[in-house]
């Protein structure tokens, strides 16, 4: 059965051929899809002689970024003319941070159970995109002593390979402690919040988003630092 | 999206935020009018740099908290440094 370039391009999102570093092909046009792919095999060629990977890895960063940029013409949802700015009541050397980030980590035995289930995973939550963009988002609290094997990542929209191996590439509470104990930071909150955010957004502006800042003031934090993925 | 709206429902709160953004998403922090934004010139899913890069994830969290110290209204910074394929780590 013959394949057009537009039914391969978009087999990487989700598809025959899913992979989430490069589900970005799917918002490419077929004709920058391809050209992607020339530059990929050039840079591929030339590393054959000078043996460096960087400049195949920048490209496909920057291919990435053309990929998610607006595109002029495409309606934007969520555009704000303004936006809240709360000023700090004391410095960053006597506040209390807390971290938050939609990077689905979670403690073993303290599943988020998405969709009630135990030990979803990834794959599963990979299949059920779908579903999780239209269900309410779970948060899950993790202290921060928690020991990396005791830490698990889950998340059906980004490739957690990162994540998992070494989860300061989007949870860095390792930096963090390490900043506490310096005196950069008055106090790191005990514990470090996570979600998965690949969610419903309505919910989180109307429900859980509130929900989520309440927790947060009145657990006395003073700053919140944020990670999405 | 999600994490702007949290952003912005956590300043609602009085609370400030400072938010790590990776390159394919600086838009985001922008058209949500995000109070404290760091875009890090990383792909999607390592916001703070390669597995094992101890060093690019110290700097990157440095830069996103001392804007807590210095931005006095919406700020966002973009970091110049490249990605660097990490230790796997």
């Amino acid at each position: 059965m013959s394949e057009t370039f537009e039914e391969f391009r978009l087999s990487f999102s989700y598809g025959n051929r899913s992979d989430l570093n490069f589900k970005f092909l799917k918002s490419l046009p077929d004709d920058e899809a391809a050209e992607f792919f020339r530059q990929l095999l050039d840079e591929l060629g030339d590393a054959y002689d000078h043996g460096s990977l960087d400049p195949l890895i920048q490209l496909a960063i920057d291919w990435q970024a053309r990929a998610y940029a607006p595109r002029e013409g495409m309606p934007r949802q969520w555009v704000y003319e303004d936006g809240p700015f709360a000023e700090p009541v004391k410095p960053l050397s006597e506040s209390r941070v807390a971290l938050f980030t939609s990077s689905g980590h979670y403690v073993a035995g303290d599943d988020p159970r998405p969709f009630g289930i135990e030990e979803m995973t990834q794959q599963e939550a990979e299949d059920r995109i779908g579903e999780f963009l239209k269900a309410a988002p779970v948060l899950s609290r993790i202290p921060i002593d928690t020991v990396h094997e005791d830490l698990r990542v889950r998340h059906g929209g980004y490739d957690i390979t990162a994540a998992a191996t070494d989860p300061g590439v989007s949870f860095p509470v390792t930096v963090l402690r390490e900043l506490e104990a310096e005196g950069v930071i008055g106090k790191l909150h005990a514990d470090a919040f996570s979600f998965a955010g690949a969610t419903a957004q309505q919910r989180i502006i109307n429900q859980t988003g509130p929900e989520w800042a309440r927790l947060l003031a009145t657990e006395e934090v003073d700053l919140a630092l944020l990670v999405p993925v | 999206m999600s994490v702007g709206h949290v952003a912005r429902a956590i300043e609602s709160a009085g609370i400030p935020t400072s938010s790590i953004y990776t390159y394919a998403f600086r838009h985001v922090p922008d058209e949500m009018k995000l109070a404290r934004v760091v875009v890090t010139r990383h792909p999607m899913g390592r916001p703070l740099g390669a597995p094992g890069d101890h060093a690019r994830h110290r700097r990157v969290t440095m830069a996103a908290l001392e804007l807590f110290d210095t931005a006095e209204a919406q700020t966002m910074v973009e970091l110049p440094e490249p990605y660097r394929p990490g230790s796997g780590a």
